[in-house]
């Protein structure tokens, strides 16, 4: 027995299926079986050219997507939506105090605006608060506006230094001080404490490394060492 | 044996003859540099009692004082500075604390201000120091030092107020203080000011023993050769002369197991000899006044040919000689002896523990 099947017989959704006898003499009934065979196909092929039925036979591929222009275009777009990049930024010097803003009566106001906000976060500040809950409140909170002094470092010039925090980049703190001097200190390997209503916090710079607005989102793990 | 002491530790002796005629001679030198010195060791072979003009030496030692709880920056205050640095040959050392593992300052008479810090105090103290050269891979110590006589230092001045600052505000470094100064006027030497009357202060003497040993073995020594055949190796010697100081037999008896000392080859019996032992805080300017004194010993005829001087370093003083700096590695030996002879020729032995530079 054999099974005769094909492709563009398939697709226009018929099955032919042709079962031929196995004791084969090439007698009458064969040369009928073959004619009846051959009349039946050309009955049933679709009315199309013998050109078009081969093309049909071809497998052909579809390509469904096409990868090229589209990254061009794509990444533009995103470009233009980040913003100036940091060259540009650094060229127009958006962060930059200009010496007539260096000046330490100019920040107080801030100062007393931070107290405020850390007041209210910490709902009051009494003195029977935890200073554990206190403590993780700080940890996510911001500090542009505080007083901020170096407790201990590593380099003994930076010990000492206080003043009101201008800018918190992700290594460097930059604070003004009292006789008006800008002095950018970098967090690492230095301990800074922070007074608020008589809490006092000791900040760990070195586990301190991140944006002020990044630091919101980030949970603390004691891992490594606090020595200097 | 236990490995641990299998192993000792390692020193440096160094071994230098001369003559005090001589002009080349730096014993003086030697004398001078070594600040803080905490004990006086007098061996006079063939002598009974001690010589009245050695006594009437001893007994005009420096008078020092033994200041309790003071915070250092009272001696920067400007009156204190001025009555004593700025007066010169002033000499301050703290007292019952150890070099490996507290915090030391000491005054030197040449106006400088040494701080030996551990690794907390030097980041909070804010003062610029160096790593000390005895660390582990990490720096354990910190060394500052503060000129007190530089013209940056004056009152009024920026760093001037830094260290004050640092001292009394940051962390405020309270400690007990032995402080002497010498000086050539009658009255004078070691009136304490009035800036540090208020704190509890004791005026001490140094403190004398004498004591008499009988027929004991001892080297014969001749200054003549170093190579030849009066010559006695100076560690034998020294093991020898420490011995008798501390009351050692040194008889290498078959029963005894204790000590294995014995005298160095070529010796006599003494029939007697006199240990005389000074200990406080001792004055370079007084030991060479002392030396002196022992110089004219030989000006009589004596039986014996030879006298040592030996003159121990406090354990715990952050220098040794001049600015050298002086650890405790396992015993903070920085010590010299003189051995002087009748013609005035001298053998000088300086010994300095591991943690120590070589002595000059």
């Amino acid at each position: 027995m054999s099974v005769l099947l094909t492709d563009s017989v398939l697709k226009a959704g018929k099955i032919c299926l042709l079962v031929m006898p196995l004791k084969l003499t090439k007698s009458q009934d064969e040369r009928n079986a073959e004619a009846f065979t051959s009349t039946f196909l050309k009955k049933s092929l679709p009315s199309m050219g013998p050109e078009a039925i081969q093309q049909a036979l071809l497998h052909k591929a579809v390509v469904l997507e096409y990868q090229h222009k589209r990254t061009g275009t794509g990444t533009r777009k995103r470009a233009r939506a980040r913003g100036l990049a940091a060259r540009q930024r650094r060229e127009l010097s958006l962060f930059q105090l200009k010496p007539e803003h260096q000046k330490y009566e100019l920040f107080v106001p801030l100062h007393e605006l931070w107290k405020q906000y850390i007041r209210d976060l910490c709902n009051g500040l009494k003195p029977e608060s935890n200073p554990q809950m206190i403590q993780t409140k700080l940890l996510k909170a911001d500090f542009h506006g505080a007083i901020i002094s170096v407790v201990r470092s590593k380099c003994p010039s930076y010990v000492g230094a206080t003043g009101i925090l201008v800018q918190e980049l992700k290594h460097v703190f930059k604070i003004i001080t009292k006789e008006d001097k800008l002095k950018v200190i970098p967090k690492r390997n230095s301990v800074f404490s922070v007074e608020v209503d008589g809490f006092v916090s000791h900040i760990y710079g070195t586990k301190f490394q991140l944006r002020s607005s990044e630091r919101s989102a980030k949970k603390f793990k004691a891992k490594g060492t606090i020595d200097l | 044996m236990h490995p641990e002491l299998q192993q000792s530790p390692r020193n440096i002796l160094v071994f230098e003859k001369s003559n005090f005629m001589n002009e080349k001679s730096r014993h003086d030198l030697h004398v001078l540099k070594h600040y803080f010195n905490y004990k006086v060791s007098v061996f006079i072979p063939e002598c009974g009692i001690l010589p009245s003009e050695l006594n009437d030496a001893i007994s005009r030692f420096t008078k020092y004082y033994l200041v309790k709880d003071l915070p250092v920056h009272e001696l920067l205050e400007e009156e204190c500075l001025e009555k004593t640095v700025k007066k010169g040959r002033f000499y301050a050392l703290s007292y019952n604390r150890r070099i490996d593992q507290d915090d030391v300052v000491a005054i030197l008479p040449t106006g400088q201000m040494i701080l030996s810090v551990n690794k907390d105090t030097y980041e909070q103290l804010g003062l610029e120091g160096k790593e000390s050269q005895y660390t582990h891979k990490q720096p354990m110590r910190y060394v500052v030092t503060v000129d007190l006589t530089d013209k940056s230092m004056l009152p009024g001045s920026k760093r001037y107020n830094r260290v004050l600052w640092a001292l009394k505000e940051k962390v405020p470094v309270k400690m007990d203080f032995l402080l002497a100064r010498h000086s050539t006027e009658a009255n004078e030497g070691g009136m304490l000011p009035s800036c540090l009357s208020q704190y509890h202060c004791r005026e001490l003497q140094a403190s004398i023993s004498t004591q008499k040993l009988s027929s004991l073995p001892y080297p014969v020594l001749c200054s003549c050769d170093i190579r030849g055949e009066g010559y006695c190796e100076p560690h034998q010697f020294l093991e020898w002369l420490g011995a008798v100081t501390m009351e050692i037999d040194c008889n290498n008896d078959a029963t005894s197991f204790m000590s294995t000392y014995s005298c160095p080859e070529q010796h006599n019996t003494l029939s007697q000899a006199l240990l005389c032992s000074i200990t406080g805080l001792l004055l370079p300017e007084d030991i060479q006044s002392l030396l002196e004194k022992l110089r004219s010993y030989f000006e009589q005829p004596k039986l014996t040919s030879w006298l040592s001087l030996v003159v121990h370093g406090f354990a715990d003083s952050p220098v040794s000689w001049g600015m050298e700096e002086h650890g405790f590695h396992k015993g903070g030996e920085n010590f010299y002896g003189f051995v002087v002879f009748g013609n005035q020729d001298y053998w000088l032995h300086m010994g300095t523990g591991a943690n120590d530079g070589c002595p000059p």
